[in-house]
């Protein structure tokens, strides 16, 4: 039985080691000191997570549960919990402040597991409190520190799924390709951790219906930037809807977002039209929203989320539609170190087989063809360009810059929802305006405010995810947990003293929520200084 | 904000604009701005600021004073530990604080009752500073930077056992330890640690410009070198304060290991707030259950807490059933340890 305080310990070293090397090394070292059968689990949380990646179970518990549950174990009142928090800047880590420096028997990583699993299964926020209460009861302050950090999402110490995967590779003298791709096919780092101990890694297969990380592409800002390698890309407009992959066989077919979601019972017009396919592949691509030839703009495809099921009214009102570009697998063989060329073929292939819609490729010879293909994808309605090298293999779940992405300069930010406040007139009783921050180098800091431009359907469906997300109150204003994502544009861009980031917008407007962007993709400080630094204060188009 | 407090102060102090004032001896304590006459707990700069007319302490805190303000030209009137002052009936007796070299609390007392004024305090023993003493007093003014339970600082001996393995660690690995520390007493306590330990040292100038003065009260630093002189080599230490972790000096050593000495150390945001690597919550204040002890040492009718979690301490006080309330003053919290 592994005690969970050696993965706790191992993460508070990794945490204040600077060198990558150092990192990996000292994971390394926690990975092969578990006992195998805890190892999954273990390999899970030193990557931060309490599920395997493609599990669809999530940590929920909001500031309530977790107070409430501190209450009863420290036995400090809720002023006391609030004023910690805030001083040390996270609950979970006050809290585990507030527990001994060490306990005789800590959890065991097979306790921490078992927590994780019920508290997911938990409904009720009593269960849900008793659960923690027990488990807190048991843990030093280290441990806590940890099992919070997981439950909350963000360890913060510095070592991302990459990094665990390098660590895997050193422990078991496996290398980091297998590693990696064991790692993408089982989407489940756990049991890539314990194949590799094993030597079992070539046992891991591609399975279809299995989430697959997304190969994600660097960004460049003018032309210029890729001058020189022109003839190795090919170009494509980059759409403006959700990212997805679709999985289909005979004619089962899921979708997975991003962020690994299956939001197949979301899209079922879209998974519909890929059931009526010939054959068996796993295609990469965008679902639209979609009237007769056309996309339509992100507002609309933005009411078919966050929704379980939609009604037929509104699947009548703003169909949706998938559009290809790449081909990951075909008749269950997969194709991820194909290179993009030959993987289109098969594309191509399969659209002439079925309906199938198909990204446009072009091709750009010069910095001014690319300039004219910019405009004409801007022109028609879409966000820039994607530039993929023709060459390249899919590297699953990686940003590389194997694949470039050219967006207008930033005419938006993508920030996070920091409070909420009630609005007034019309709006009076709902939760409507809100702060959001971007991404500072030491945690989130606020931007601006902004009155909701969604509509007052959507402000009461968001209204109750924000009751949820709820860290404290403070008179009119609702603290909540930085999850929701939402893109806001603005007139322009000045210092200021009122947000902490330094900043503040010209008339921030609401764009639209952005459920598909991982929160750790959003906008960064350093990004809005560049901005700042380009626009000079000067208005935006 | 809480006009109650102001009775329990009298008849030893009142307060006023520029902080607490002692009608008796016809002095400010700690003022924030300059002042006719300042009573100096110790020579941080938040404490001891420019300009004062005349000031009163110990001999270590004036002569601190006035190493950091070469140009300032007001009298001094020396005060040593234990030694009383008499004026208008009241009497002045200053008490070892612990916080630092020649930190003082300052004790009144009359016919009307007694008040300890403890300045910046810690009751763990340290190789610079000399022990806290404690008093009866029937009022108790109390800095409270480290006043909630989630500061409690584990024992001294482990820290400075921490502060070596950092070290060790780094100088293994070809990397240079990089201690941020304050230039006043945190840098000084850090040297003298290492250099115990067989590790020489190299102090960023803030903090080497006030060696001579630790001397004279017998604090000698061996191993210690100014940065002046050079960069740290292999095996040397940098100490340098936390306002530099920025710095060049700092990030053009780029195999290092910084580590952050400070109660602030709680909290793992400090990391990135100091791009530091190892937080030792090593402090010259006392902590939670430091605060607890005093109180009950001292035990006071009244309790009046300022600095840092002022307001949070006074109702955990009053929670338990002391008569406390939070002094009306600054809200900001210091985020360097002073």
């Amino acid at each position: 039985m592994t005690p969970y305080r050696l993965v706790a310990d191992a993460l508070e070293d990794v945490a204040s080691r600077r060198g990558r090397n150092a990192k990996v090394a000292r994971l390394a070292r926690a990975l092969s000191d578990v006992e195998d059968e805890d190892l999954p689990a273990a390999a899970r949380f030193l990557s931060g997570s309490a599920f395997a990646e493609h599990e669809a179970a999530t940590t929920s518990a909001g500031w309530a549960t977790i107070s409430a549950a501190a209450r009863e174990v420290t036995g400090w009142n809720e002023d006391t919990l609030a004023s910690c928090a805030s001083a040390i800047g996270d609950l979970g880590e006050a809290v585990s402040l507030l527990l001994a420096p060490s306990v005789p028997e800590g959890p065991s990583v097979a306790d921490a597991d078992a927590f994780f699993r019920r508290l997911s299964a938990a409904r009720k926020a009593a269960e849900k409190r008793a659960l923690l209460v027990d488990l807190l009861e048991r843990s030093s302050a280290v441990e806590a520190k940890f099992l919070l950090k997981t439950l909350s999402g963000g360890l913060r110490v510095g070592a991302d799924l990459t990094t665990v995967e390098e660590a895997i590779a050193a422990a078991f003298s496996r290398s980091r390709e297998d590693v990696a791709r064991a790692h993408r096919d089982s989407g489940d780092i756990g049991e890539t951790a314990l194949a590799a101990k094993q030597d079992r890694l070539h046992e891991i297969q591609f399975r279809l219906f299995h989430p697959i990380g997304f190969m994600l592409a660097s960004p460049i800002e003018t032309a210029e930037e890729v001058a020189g390698e022109l003839t190795g890309f090919a170009v494509e407009d980059k759409f403006d809807g959700i990212r997805a992959h679709a999985h289909k066989q005979g004619d089962r077919v899921a979708l997975f977002s991003r962020t690994l979601d299956d939001v197949t019972a979301q899209f079922p017009d879209v998974a519909a039209d890929l059931s009526r396919l010939p054959g068996t592949f796993l295609l990469d691509g965008e679902i639209l929203a979609w009237r007769g030839d056309r996309a339509e703009s992100f507002f609309k495809l933005q009411r078919r989320l966050g929704r379980k099921a939609p009604e037929p009214a509104l699947l009548e009102e703003i169909p949706a539609a998938f559009v290809a570009y790449d081909c990951l697998a075909e008749g269950g063989e997969p194709l991820f170190e194909a290179p993009w060329r030959a993987r289109r073929e098969r594309l191509e292939q399969l659209a002439a087989e079925g309906e199938l819609r198909l990204s446009r490729v072009y091709s750009a010879a010069s910095p001014e063809e690319l300039e004219a293909l910019f405009t004409a994808a801007r022109e028609r309605g879409n966000e820039g360009l994607v530039l993929k090298e023709t060459g390249s293999f899919y590297q699953a779940g990686r940003r590389g810059r194997a694949w470039r992405k050219w967006k207008k300069a930033l005419a938006t930010l993508d920030v996070v929802v920091t409070a909420v406040e009630q609005g007034h007139g019309k709006r009076a009783g709902m939760l409507s305006d809100y702060t959001f921050a971007v991404r500072g180098e030491n945690g989130f800091v606020n931007i601006g405010k902004a009155y909701s431009g969604l509509t007052d359907e959507e402000i009461r469906r968001m209204g109750t995810i924000f009751r949820g997300l709820t860290t404290g109150r403070y008179g009119p204003v609702r603290a909540v947990e930085p999850k929701v994502v939402i893109e806001v544009s603005f007139d322009s861009i000045q210092p200021s003293a009122r947000h902490k980031s330094g900043f503040a917008l010209r008339f921030p407007r609401i764009v639209r929520l952005r459920p598909d962007k991982p929160v750790s993709e959003i906008t960064t400080l350093e990004e809005v200084r560049e901005l700042y630094a380009r626009l000079s204060g000067s208005p935006q188009q | 904000m809480l006009p109650d407090s102001e009775p329990s102060l009298a008849p030893h102090l009142e307060t006023r604009p520029a902080g607490l004032y002692a009608p008796a001896f016809e002095t400010y304590l700690d003022p924030s701005e300059p002042v006719p006459r300042a009573l100096l707990s110790h020579a941080h700069a938040d404490h001891a600021v420019e300009g004062h007319g005349e000031i009163w302490g110990t001999p270590e805190t004036l002569a601190f004073y006035r190493r950091r303000n070469p140009e300032w030209a007001g009298s001094e009137r020396k005060i040593s530990f234990g030694e009383s002052v008499e004026a208008g009936g009241a009497g002045l007796t200053l008490l070892s604080s612990g916080h630092i070299l020649g930190a003082a609390q300052a004790l009144f007392s009359s016919g009307a009752g007694s008040l300890l004024y403890t300045g910046d305090f810690k009751r763990r023993t340290s190789r610079t500073a000399r022990p806290a003493e404690t008093a009866r007093a029937s009022t108790l003014v109390i800095e409270t930077t480290f006043g909630l339970p989630v500061f409690r600082f584990p024992p001294r001996e482990r820290l400075e056992e921490r502060i070596l393995t950092a070290c060790r660690e780094a100088f293994a690995e070809g990397e240079t330890p990089v201690i941020l520390a304050y230039s006043l007493g945190k840098s000084q306590e850090a040297a003298a640690i290492l250099g115990e330990a067989g590790i020489p040292t190299v102090l960023h100038g803030a903090a080497w410009k006030l060696l001579p003065d630790f001397a004279v009260a017998g604090v000698a630093l061996p191993g210690a070198r100014p940065y002046e002189s050079g960069p740290p080599t292999r095996e040397e230490a940098l100490i340098t304060p936390p306002s530099t972790s920025r710095t060049s000096m700092v990030r053009g050593i780029k195999k290092r290991r910084v580590i952050y000495l400070s109660g602030w150390a709680m909290r793992s945001a400090s990391r990135a707030e100091l791009d530091a690597d190892v937080l030792i919550p090593m402090s010259d204040h006392a902590d939670f259950d430091d605060l607890l002890a005093h109180v009950r040492d001292v035990g006071p009718k009244r309790v009046l807490t300022h600095h840092g979690f002022a307001r949070e301490f006074a109702r955990i006080l009053s929670e338990k059933g002391i008569d406390a309330a939070a002094l009306p003053g600054r809200e900001e919290r210091p985020r360097d340890e002073t």
